[in-house]
């Protein structure tokens, strides 16, 4: 009866259908309790987004696969304490549970409470036992402390994602590929660790879950890779997996009979597409390389674990917008999302519905899309040729056709082809991501500019791309690219944020009114929507309306750093300078690599007249994104203040070298040198600058100033009336007028001078 | 009407408008500022000059003039100030001579500016300007409206809401002018 129970448990996640699943689980754990049926049991509602009930059901397990998905549900609750608590508890002989996938969760919850190095210490180590594991070097290069994608992805790599397929390959893939996704349950146990995490997982993932319970054949799953079962949480693996997996996973010879490797395999099948939904968002090159046909599977795989990547990707930038994939499940919370987010599931399975028959979704999933595509395909092969069951599982096979799969046996040398290619892409997009995190926009445009025009073409890289125009305050050029990547892919909300705050500097009121409509509609309840409509009502100048929508933006996802930073904006534009401190501090807790948040304070403190703490906050934001001409010339305003003229001079020089069409720095520039009295400086500046902004009435104005402080009021007169022309705001309208009433009194007093 | 040789300006101010329609580069300065008023009946007080809601109002409570203190923390430039009057539904209650004081506090107020209302049904907009460009906005500490009497004699007064408007600050800070044109405003902020 167990077995039964457990089969039918597995088929349901399978096929997602949840409450089914967690029915026939809490009978099954009724009748026969014990650890692993808990596994299975949290791994359904963990999938059905109820991470409560995996938290209360799984405390005080002792089993990996149970720790790690305990931690998951403990992450998802925001009990960062007990995460830790169950992934490394204090007997440190104990290994971390699932390999990568624990490290990873453990980087996380590391990240999430201040302690960075750990963090980057557990996510070089997911890295190094799966080198697919890209969440994890997102991580890292949101934190700053990544290595080149060059070291990260290389020859090593490669032996080690053959490795692991090959592995995996074996009967068991089909349950590995469902193992992958978080719920692993129970083969978890029989995983290693160390085996890259990821991949195997994938292939493997859910052969290898199941052996542990199933009686299922599995041959594989023991041997794969240790890449434990730990795929759960990324394992977004295979999507689709799921999906034509579902049925079998794990053993070959049973996989085809649809019967659940083992509660691996289906929950993996669920990960995966949760996972995928998360890429969906994406967008990401989804590749799936169809290798005759099996990539799709293979990608689909892979793409598990980019969705779920994605969704670490996601969830680590602040940028959450894993909801907004999930849409399809509606599940709309953003880290639930990440995690398992049931609506991710349910996107994946809509979408890996949509895909095919027995394609796993992948291809669809492929936003993660980068390398996965590749790997699909090496997955598929080796699907294919590992077990007929298997290969179903995995849901990958491309064209369905495949499901089967029992037959396709990669060669070793396809599997090395295939895994260099994997990684040959995965090179390209990590070194572009970790060079655009670190503001060298330039040079993360030019790499990005090698990828192959299908990876190019896909939501997440345009976006991307947008991103780094924007950071280069070129914003004619991100809106084109943003523009390009919501054509590749409408419903991904990954960037929007970004691309809604081009549109608001640009001025598009109706673009940016239009784009906020559309977001909102795709998902309700992701932040990126609701950023999107409080820069439309901002624009507007209806601050306190965006306030709110910020305020909710903020309310659907706590780890969004943009969204705290936008609200902070909106404080300083109402003048609740005590909030708006407090935001951008919010914003920084999250991510302390967020200058916009540096810069915001460093804005509050140069109102508030507090010079000392503006040029600290400018200087971080500077030591951060040392190429923006913006943060520079602000800089040099504080140093300015500090009366540190010096310096603050040599800061303009830097920000008019940095961007030459900034006129900013020269103007503030010219401003510097009338308060060291070297007015012939000042006034050759602002003459240079007029060529470049002719319209601009501040020029004048000052000009004007100078020219009185000369005594040569003809000049002074001819430039305070240009400055009237140009129509200055009222204020400055009252003080030209002052200043030329005044420039009179000299010409009245010197009766003869003939002024007008 | 003959125009009265007090104050010195003294204008008539007749009708008003239905709609609050206030320039771009104006900002509502209340939310500085310390409100209070000389007299007022119970349920009727100083916060319904503020609550943005034109059925309720303030009414006073005593020996005319009566008197709406607004007080601020430092000097600030005001330029407009509003008031929703309504003669069709407050008859006598409804002021007619208003004068608007500006000074440090109570001790050195000095009249600015001087209005006659003549039935008015609406916003009634007061400029503190002058005709100098220089005086364009009355910087100021406190500013004091004072109703000195009241249509068809009425003793009691009426004020259904009351907005007072200056000048809006430079969105970047420690300059000396505003900017204009679109190259400048696009760098000089990161959002």
């Amino acid at each position: 009866m167990e077995a039964i129970l457990a089969d039918s448990v597995r088929n349901s996640l399978q096929q997602l259908m949840y409450r089914n699943a967690i029915f026939m689980c809490e009978r099954l754990c009724a009748e026969f309790p014990s650890e692993k049926n808990l596994q299975l049991l949290a791994s359904c509602y963990l999938q059905n987004n109820q991470a409560h009930c995996a938290y209360h059901i799984l405390k005080g397990t002792h089993i990996a696969e149970c720790r790690y998905l305990f931690a998951l549900a403990c992450f998802q609750m925001d009990l960062l304490n007990e995460a830790e608590a169950a992934l490394s508890p204090n007997e440190s002989n104990v290994e971390v549970p699932n390999g990568a996938a624990g490290h990873f969760l453990l980087g996380l919850v590391y990240r999430y409470t201040d302690r960075k190095q750990s963090a980057i210490n557990h996510f070089n180590q997911a890295l190094s036992l799966d080198p697919l594991l890209w969440a994890a070097y997102e991580e890292l290069c949101i934190l700053g402390a990544a290595e080149e994608a060059t070291l990260v992805f290389d020859d090593g790599a490669s032996l080690l994602i053959q490795k692991q397929y090959l592995q995996r390959g074996l009967p068991s893939q089909s349950s590995q590929e469902t193992n992958e996704d978080h719920e692993i349950t129970s083969n978890r146990s029989s995983v290693s660790d160390d085996v890259s995490p990821r991949k195997l997982k994938h292939t493997y993932g859910n052969n290898l879950r199941e052996m542990s319970g199933n009686s299922y054949a599995t041959t594989s799953n023991q041997p794969l890779h240790g890449g434990p079962t730990s795929l759960p949480f990324y394992s977004t693996p295979s999507p689709m997996a799921t999906q034509a997996q579902l049925s079998g996973v794990r053993p070959p010879p049973v996989c085809r009979n649809a019967l659940p490797n083992g509660p691996n395999m289906r929950t993996h099948g669920a990960d995966v597409s949760q996972r995928v939904t998360m890429n969906s968002a994406v967008a990401g090159p989804r590749r799936k390389f169809v290798d005759e046909g099996k990539l799709r599977k293979v990608s689909e795989r892979l793409f598990s674990d980019s969705g779920q990547r994605r969704s670490m990707r996601l969830a680590g930038e602040s940028v959450n917008a894993n909801s907004s994939t999930s849409v399809a499940s509606g599940n709309g919370i953003s880290h639930s999302s990440k995690y398992l987010g049931g609506s991710k599931l349910n996107s994946v399975v809509s979408r890996s519905s949509t895909l095919r028959k027995s394609h796993p979704s992948s291809s669809e999933i492929a936003d993660e899309g980068n390398h996965h595509g590749v790997y699909g395909e090496s997955r598929l092969n080796v699907t294919s040729s590992t077990s007929s069951p298997c290969g179903d599982n995995r849901s990958l096979e491309p064209e369905g056709a495949t499901s089967s799969h029992g037959a396709v046996i990669l060669s070793s040398s396809k599997v090395a082809d295939g895994a260099s290619d994997i990684l040959g892409l995965l090179r390209l997009l990590g070194e572009g991501f970790r060079l655009s995190r670190l503001c060298r926009c330039q040079d993360a445009l030019s790499i990005y500019m090698k990828l192959p025009q299908k990876h190019y073409n896909t939501g997440w890289v345009l976006s991307q791309v947008g991103k780094a125009y924007f950071e280069m305050v070129d914003y004619l050029e991100a809106d084109r690219a943003f523009s390009r990547a919501r054509i590749a892919s409408p419903y991904s909300l990954d960037g929007m944020d970004i691309y809604s705050t081009v549109l608001y500097h640009l001025k598009e009121d109706m673009k940016l009114s239009y784009l906020a409509q559309e977001l909102i509609s795709t998902d309700r309840l992701a932040s990126q929507s609701w950023c999107a409509m409080g820069n439309c009502y901002s624009l507007q100048k209806d601050h306190e309306t965006a306030l709110k929508n910020f305020q909710r933006s903020v309310q659907l996802n706590s780890r969004f750093a943009y969204a705290h930073t936008l609200c902070g904006h909106e404080y300083v534009a109402l003048e609740d300078f005590e909030n708006g401190i407090k935001s951008y501090q919010s914003a920084l807790r999250i991510d302390s690599r967020h200058y916009n948040a540096w810069y915001g304070l460093g804005m509050i403190y140069l109102r508030q007249e507090k010079f000392e703490f503006s040029e600290h906050h400018f200087r971080m934001a500077f030591q951060i994104n040392p190429l923006s001409s913006v943060i520079m010339s602000y800089l040099g305003t504080a140093l300015h203040a500090l009366r540190r003229n010096d310096e603050a001079l040599e800061m303009m020089e830097r920000a008019v070298l940095a961007d030459k069409k900034n006129p900013l720095p020269l103007y503030q520039k010219a401003n510097i040198l009338v308060s060291i009295d070297d007015l012939d400086g000042a006034l050759a500046v602002l003459e240079e600058l007029k060529e470049y902004a002719p319209c601009e009435s501040s020029i004048y104005a000052l000009m004007g100033n100078i020219y009185k402080r000369r005594n040569m009021y003809d000049n002074a007169m001819l430039h305070f009336g240009l400055a009237l022309d140009l129509k200055p705001s009222a204020t400055d309208v009252a003080l030209i007028k002052a200043a030329i009433e005044k420039l009179h009194v000299p010409d009245e007093i010197d009766e003869g001078d003939s002024m007008d | 009407m003959a125009e009265s040789s007090e104050g010195e300006e003294e204008g008539k101010l007749t009708g008003g408008n239905p709609q609050l329609v206030v320039d771009d580069d104006l900002r509502d300065m209340a939310k500085k500022a310390a409100w209070s008023v000389s007299s007022c009946k119970p349920g009727n007080g100083v916060s319904s000059l503020r609550d943005d809601n034109l059925d309720t109002y303030w009414q006073s409570d005593g020996a005319q003039p009566h008197l709406v203190n607004i007080q601020f923390q430092k000097k600030v430039k005001l330029q407009l100030v509003v008031l929703y009057v309504d003669f069709k539904l407050d008859e006598s209650y409804t002021p007619s001579k208003i004068s608007i004081r500006a000074g440090d506090g109570f001790h050195n107020l000095k009249e600015i500016k001087t209005v006659e209302l003549v039935k008015p049904t609406g916003w009634v907009y007061i400029s503190l300007s002058g005709t100098d460009p220089r005086e364009t906005f009355v910087n100021t500490f406190m500013l004091q409206i004072a109703v000195l009497s009241n249509h068809l004699n009425g003793r009691d007064t009426h004020l259904r809401q009351i907005k007072v408007y200056g000048p809006r600050p430079n969105p970047i800070p420690h300059q000396p002018f505003h900017f204009t044109s679109t190259e400048f405003i696009t760098y000089s902020i990161l959002r």
